[in-house]
């Protein structure tokens, strides 16, 4: 591109920095709130959970004769990855992604395509209406939707009832919490790939118009290649976020008995915490979904980054 | 000279530095709160802290705090302990800023002193005090040869239902055995297809160890070193097969106890009918303020017509591990369990139905308490009796959090193809894994 050219000249005419005691103390004074946040709010609490996996409590004869702490090693582990409730919550997590990813990225996608094209009216009332559920928090929104899905309470259900349609909302947990996510998360997205729509040279698109491009294939095949890192993206935090899936199954684990108390790795770590008063066990189920979520991050990064990389070439 | 000296070189570090050198100020200053928090050095009266959820606790507390000057008690309401407020209470104990005092159910105190956070307040609790409550109770709360934890209520099971929907399904009398349990269940349907004698609660697996107790069902016998672990005895075999056929054929409603569901439901007059403990009455006064006079209680049915009761929950104040000051929270707990003053701030206008686990409160309980819902109906008397037939023998065992978690995961199941005997099956597996893995002892 034009403008990166200029950049790097001044990158390498740059003078090297003069060594002084001022000069090299200001970065690392710069840099010193990140990395004591970092430590404070992020390693430490890692390396706490870390320890706390590696013991378990022990009692003896009855059970009330007080506690000890033995170290188990990898124990907690090897229980975790035994335990059919936890591995259950792992494959209701990718039954969840499965619906919801492709659900919530091609609606919003569809979305901003809209938005952005030349026939859409009132652009700012619909950016701001399609935003809207995101500014609920998750709890909230949980609330709300499971209110709509009770029965003798919905007004929805009432009204589906009446019309013959007899289906359980709440009987169902994936439908049930995808619905949700989706409810909450298709706004927030479709105004990051709107925001990237906008940022396409008009010049671009002025002449693929002039070449007789109609605009279904002006979208497919110059608005969708130029936001692929907004749509990598925003597929990666969504399939981070997944993971941590809590609040909304927890608040509808109240209603609803289906969502069982470990229905995603998240609450069976919650549950064997506060429930089974195993943190031993909760530290380690932690640690393998944090295991999973680096792996399952790295793999998409991986993913992309060639395909992305490869546009850039393109585009250059 | 300038009233703001260190502006410039602030200005020059930036905000970023500020905010962090605040930030860990704050944190220095909330854990020194935390460490230093004791005052019981100090002259004037003793500070405790007491998290609870009970009806009209707050009441209970001003009124203590009233009455004397030693002991000031501050109160913090807390979700109910299955709903929220046991996992908050670990949490609290684990990170060591635990309250001095809060309440535990009988079912999850054994589990509390099993993983140490309740003090064993034994040598402040003497003889005579003990005295004072229902043996049940006191039962209850000795384990291991210690006491525990001070018993505020028992709450023996029973049936509450809607006089005028029994009416129009022409039942005359409320059901004394299971079986004209299950015909009145069947009028009810008959008369009204959308409405139920009752709900199966999947969510609350104390609802169903009631009726497995009543049933002669013992799950924990706790032995010399070891715990006895049966939890398919005859009676709860009775008690699963005798439900799972009243849910497979439909006669109850099944939904989460206290949810929108099963409100709503009552609120439209399609439950007919309510299992629930002594408490239950007080809690249903609030739930459903426009039906009143429209409903009574009975004793439970039973399968063999003899009075017979488990009960369901019943509330006790224990003292956290690592108080300091358990001397100023037996204190509070014994006035708060054993006072009159107490019971008639607890139970004023109705709000609750508690039956005090000292019999000497029992007639202030009764002349304290009206309801509305239930007309002039004599609760008080027909608790005393459930009471007297709750089963003994019944204990609970140290890991009912992983004992009710299976017992919950497995009842959502019992519409799909699930049945109740295979869930008590699946806690009993759970329960013992659980019980081992803690190094606790069990046999058979």
């Amino acid at each position: 591109m034009a403008g990166s050219v200029p950049q790097r000249a001044t990158a390498l005419i740059r003078p090297a920095p003069v060594p002084g005691r001022h000069r090299s103390g200001a970065p690392a004074l710069l840099l010193l709130p990140f990395f004591v946040l970092f430590t404070a709010v992020t390693l430490a609490p890692i390396g706490y959970a870390i320890h706390l996996s590696l013991y378990s409590e022990k009692r003896s004869g009855l059970g009330f004769g007080g506690v000890q702490r033995v170290f188990t090693g990898l124990g907690n582990y090897t229980s975790a990855l035994g335990d059919q409730a936890f591995l259950d919550g792992f494959g209701n997590l990718a039954l969840y992604c499965l619906f919801y990813i492709p659900l919530m990225i091609g609606l919003s996608l569809l979305l901003a395509l809209l938005l952005d094209s030349a026939l859409a009216r009132a652009k700012r009332f619909f950016q701001l209406a399609l935003f809207l559920p995101h500014a609920v928090p998750g709890i909230i929104a949980a609330l709300i939707w499971m209110y709509l899905y009770t029965p003798n309470v919905s007004p929805v259900v009432g009204a589906m009832e009446s019309a013959g349609l007899e289906f359980s909302m709440l009987g169902n947990p994936v439908p049930a919490v995808v619905n949700i996510a989706v409810w909450e998360w298709t706004g927030y997205n479709m105004i990051i790939f709107f925001a990237a729509l906008q940022a396409i040279p008009r010049e671009l698109l002025e002449a693929a118009v002039v070449d007789g491009a109609a605009p279904l294939r002006v979208a497919l095949s110059i608005k969708l290649p130029l936001i692929r890192p907004s749509l990598v993206m925003a597929c990666l935090f969504t399939v981070i976020g997944s993971l941590q899936l809590f609040t909304e199954p927890m608040i509808l684990h109240g209603a609803a008995p289906d969502v069982v108390t470990s229905w995603t790795p998240n609450m069976y770590a919650y549950t064997a915490a506060f429930e089974r008063n195993d943190y031993g066990l909760a530290a380690a189920a932690s640690v393998l979904l944090a295991l999973a979520a680096a792996a399952l991050s790295f793999l998409v990064t991986r993913l992309s980054g060639g395909r992305s990389g490869k546009a850039k070439g393109a585009e250059a | 000279m300038s009233p703001f000296p260190f502006s410039r070189r602030r200005s020059a570090h930036g905000p970023g530095v500020a905010a962090v050198t605040a930030l860990g100020l704050v944190t220095l200053v909330a854990c020194g709160a935390g460490d230093g928090a004791d005052s019981s050095a100090r002259k004037g009266p003793v500070s405790i802290t007491f998290w609870g959820w009970t009806k009209g606790t707050q009441e209970v507390v001003d009124a203590f705090n009233a009455s004397q000057n030693d002991v000031r008690v501050k109160f913090q309401e807390i979700p109910a302990g299955n709903a929220g407020g046991y996992a908050k209470i670990s949490n609290a104990v684990k990170a060591g800023n635990a309250p001095d005092v809060f309440n535990v159910e009988y079912p999850q105190l054994p589990d509390f002193v099993s993983r140490g956070a309740v003090q064993d307040i034994s040598e402040q609790v003497p003889g005579d005090l003990k005295s004072r409550y229902l043996p049940q109770a006191i039962r209850m709360t000795t384990l291991g040869g210690a006491t525990w934890a001070l018993p505020l209520d028992i709450a023996p099971q029973t049936f509450y239902y809607r006089t005028d929907i029994f009416e129009k399904a022409k039942i005359t009398s409320p059901p004394k055995t299971w079986d004209e349990f299950r015909a009145d269940a069947q009028k009810i349907k008959e008369a009204d297809p959308q409405a139920r004698i009752a709900t199966f609660f999947p969510d609350d697996a104390s609802a169903f160890e009631a009726m497995a107790w009543q049933a002669g069902g013992q799950w924990f016998k706790p032995e010399k070193d070891a715990w006895k672990v049966d939890f398919l005895d005859e009676g709860t075999k009775k008690a699963a097969g005798y439900w799972q056929k009243m849910i497979d054929d439909d006669l109850v409603h099944v939904a989460p106890s206290f949810s929108q569901q099963w409100t709503a439901s009552l609120q439209k007059g399609r439950t007919a009918g309510y299992l629930g403990a002594s408490w239950g009455a007080g809690v249903m006064g609030s739930t459903l303020p426009d039906q009143s006079g429209k409903w009574a209680a009975a004793p439970m049915p039973t399968f063999d017509g003899s009075a017979a009761s488990g009960m369901v929950g019943g509330s006790t104040f224990a003292v956290s591990k690592d108080s300091e000051k358990a001397e100023a929270a037996v204190r509070f707990a014994q006035w708060a369990t054993t006072t009159e003053a107490s019971i008639k701030a607890r139970i004023k206008a109705g709000a609750s139905s508690a039956y005090p686990a000292a019999p000497k409160l029992v007639p202030v309980a009764k002349s304290a308490f009206k309801s509305a819902l239930f007309g002039d109906q004599d609760l008080y008397g027909l608790y005393s009796d459930a009471a007297k037939s709750i089963r003994p023998g019944w204990a609970w065992g140290p890991v009912m959090g992983a004992t009710d978690g299976s017992l919950k995961d497995s009842f959502a199941k019992v519409q799909k193809g699930g049945d109740i005997t295979t869930a008590v099956r699946e806690a009993e597996k759970a329960t013992t894994k659980e019980l081992r893995k803690r190094g606790i002892k069990v046999t058979g």
